[in-house]
């Protein structure tokens, strides 16, 4: 057509609908716009950059080239599991490899049925490709400074094979049919229960004997698990409108919060004993401090979760109460789920500080993670030679890789959940 | 005020047969008397607008009918059933009783499908399948099954309200309570609401409505119920209560709203 017609123009496209402008500025310009903006600006600019490449420096230093970590490579065995008798290590790894194919098939099984609410048009997307990786960052760096310390190629070869089974087994959940979830919901439970009764049962190591980073994690899972539930109850009885309920839920909520964390150990270690009937064994060390964390765990989660349930609006219970629902089922189905959704992070936080609260348990003398860091320093091989800074260095990091990874997944789920959005 | 004007309050219309009678009724917040010995009685298949100003006790009228609030004095006998402390009588007053708020108060949580199908699967024990596809029933009653599977925060306000009556209605109730319904609304989502209540009026539900949708009320509404200070006021058919209102402050009430 053009051909023929020369003097005509192309005809224009369609004109695009227009959207915000988007600022494209080069790094040249942003550089001087942000940092080197004043003759202030500049210094502060430069003096920090200093001091920032001077610390990572010196910190890359050590962890690469001065620090001598034979100290945790010798004992990793030791920041695993402690005192735990080395015969029955199969145990554990027995109950690690059954909840990595747990964890897999959970994630794997929670990712096919996200799918197929996205495909019914329900539910947010959370976006992103690089969110998978971020979430298991913490985890793999955890893998690799595990892989770094494992002393022999068996010990090296299990750590691969946990993850190995680990990313099996999410193909597997990956391919369950979308109703099949509620059943990996059990199965992952079971598998929670059967993990434990390995390590404890059928001939096993009673509580006592566990230590380092088993000790750690079963005293945070367990603290966790039971102080939620517990700490629910807590705050819906201090809304209750039976006078006793609520007083009881006062008086235990306030006592709690008013007395630390170590005194609450200390009393559930040496004083439980007063309460028992004379002639009971008292339970074992590490039991009455996991008492002691629940109840104190419980009495935050308990004013965490208040503060939730107060921050759902009256006309949500009214319009539950006019459609005819029990208190009961207006609590559970109304109520909660959105009380508790609303304080996510909230939650979140108060579970990552009871992971790292359990390096209290060393002051009742348990050897936690925290209290290997200490005791390995004082190995004749060791000793007076200020080697504290490598096993801290070491213990920090796994706490961190803990801590961190439980944020993601909050954030994770605050945005599946559409906080904020809806 | 004289008895004769308030009577026409405790004459059923509709069928003639009294569905919800409100005897001597009195309700008090603290110190504050939100109800004044009230006397209301409505029809089977009657359409009942009440109307008056703000802090009349229209909407505590309504919402001791479902107990929502519990009366002081008087008596409250609805579908036969007396409003007494027993918890079975409030369940199965609630069950047949469907409201709709002001503020929509729909669950954030829950889909729309699953906002109505709520209350059929856990109070009447539904099934699954049966409550879903009653659920859609009742959405493309209000003109909206497209939506069944958004969150209500993404609907807007105009679909959400008639969410809101449609999950009253998967309830198969026999009398429906209306709380101002279309005050939160934008002006321009008013008619869509209306649409549905003058369907569902239409149909032969017993309703209450309190709204200052004049328009409205004059072409579904049986009876009109003007409220003040805690009392009902006037009460009568909408031709007599907009042409020849009695009371001086009905007369100011409409003077300052049409």
């Amino acid at each position: 057509m053009t051909a023929t017609r020369p003097y005509v123009e192309e005809p224009l496209p369609p004109a695009e609908p227009e959207g915000p402008p988007i600022l494209k500025i080069g790094l040249r310009r942003w550089l001087k716009e942000n940092l080197f903006s004043t003759w202030f600006n500049t210094l502060l600019t430069v003096v920090f950059a200093a001091l920032l490449a001077y610390a990572t420096y010196k910190l890359a230093r050590f962890v690469f080239v001065d620090a001598r970590w034979e100290v945790v490579q010798r004992n990793i065995t030791n920041f695993m599991v402690f005192h735990f008798p080395r015969a029955e290590l199969w145990r554990v790894w027995v109950a690690l490899f059954v909840l990595a194919a747990a964890a897999g098939l959970g994630v794997g099984a929670a990712g096919t049925r996200r799918e197929a609410e996205t495909a019914e048009g329900r539910g947010t997307r959370v976006a992103g490709r690089g969110l998978v990786f971020r979430r298991v960052a913490p985890l793999i760096a955890l893998v690799v400074v595990l892989l770094l310390a494992a002393r022999s190629l068996t010990a090296a070869l299990l750590v691969l094979g946990v993850a190995v089974t680990a990313i099996g087994f999410r193909l597997l959940g990956r391919s369950l049919p979308a109703r099949a979830f509620r059943f990996v919901v059990l199965a992952v439970l079971a598998a929670i229960v059967a993990a434990f009764l390995v390590i404890i049962a059928f001939g096993g190591v009673p509580w006592d004997d566990w230590g380092g980073l088993l000790l750690t994690v079963f005293l945070a899972v367990a603290g966790i698990a039971i102080s939620f539930p517990l700490g629910v109850l807590l705050a819906l009885g201090r809304r209750s409108k039976l006078p006793a309920v609520k007083l009881v839920c006062i008086v235990y909520i306030e006592l709690i919060r008013g007395v630390p964390l170590i005194t609450i150990l200390f009393m559930a270690v040496f004083a439980l004993g007063f309460f028992l009937p004379a002639g009971t064994d008292p339970p074992s060390t590490v039991a009455r401090a996991l008492v002691g964390l629940i109840l104190f765990t419980a009495a935050y989660v308990a004013e965490i979760v208040r503060g939730g349930l107060q921050s759902v609006p009256t006309g949500q219970i009214e319009a539950a109460q006019a459609l005819g629902l029990s208190p009961t089922k207006t609590t559970r189905l109304i109520l909660l789920p959105q009380a508790l959704r609303a304080v996510i992070p909230a939650l979140v936080g108060q579970f990552i500080s009871l992971f790292k609260d359990t390096s209290l348990v060393f002051v009742v003398g348990l050897t936690e993670l925290l209290a290997v860091a200490e005791i390995v320093t004082q190995q004749p091989d060791f000793r007076a030679q200020g080697l504290i800074v490598e096993t801290l260095l070491f213990v920090a990091f796994v706490y961190w890789a803990g801590s961190y990874w439980m944020s993601r997944e909050s954030q994770r789920l605050e945005q599946r959940l559409g906080v904020g959005i809806r | 005020m004289s008895e004769v004007l308030t009577s026409a309050a405790t004459v059923p219309g509709g069928t003639g047969e009294p569905i919800i009678e409100v005897m001597d009724v009195s309700k008090w917040f603290d110190d504050f008397q939100a109800l004044k010995d009230v006397n209301l009685t409505v029809g089977r298949q009657e359409v009942v607008v009440v109307c008056g100003p703000s802090g009349s006790g229209k909407s505590t009228l309504i919402r001791c009918i479902n107990r929502l609030e519990k009366h002081d004095k008087g008596r409250i006998v609805v579908d036969g059933i007396e409003l007494s402390d027993d918890i079975r009588n409030i369940g199965e007053i609630r069950r047949e009783v469907g409201m709709v708020f002001q503020s929509f108060n729909l669950f954030p949580h829950l889909t729309v499908l699953e906002n109505i199908t709520l209350a059929p699967r856990q109070v009447r024990r539904k099934a699954k399948k049966e409550a879903q596809e009653k659920g859609m029933e009742v959405l493309t009653r209000v003109q909206i099954p497209e939506q069944a599977t958004k969150y209500p925060g993404q609907l807007s306000g105009g679909q959400q309200q008639r969410v809101a009556i449609a999950r009253a209605l998967a309830m198969e109730p026999k009398i429906m309570l209306f709380d101002e319904p279309t005050s939160a609304l934008d002006p321009e989502m008013i008619k869509e609401v209306l649409d549905a209540m003058v369907e569902l009026a239409q149909s032969g539900m017993t309703m209450i409505v309190i709204t200052h949708e004049m328009g409205f009320a004059r072409e579904v509404a049986d009876r009109m119920v003007f409220m003040a200070d805690a009392e009902i006021v006037e009460a009568g058919t909408p031709e007599h209560f907009f042409q020849n209102p009695r009371e001086e402050r009905t007369k100011q009430f409409l003077a300052q709203i049409l």
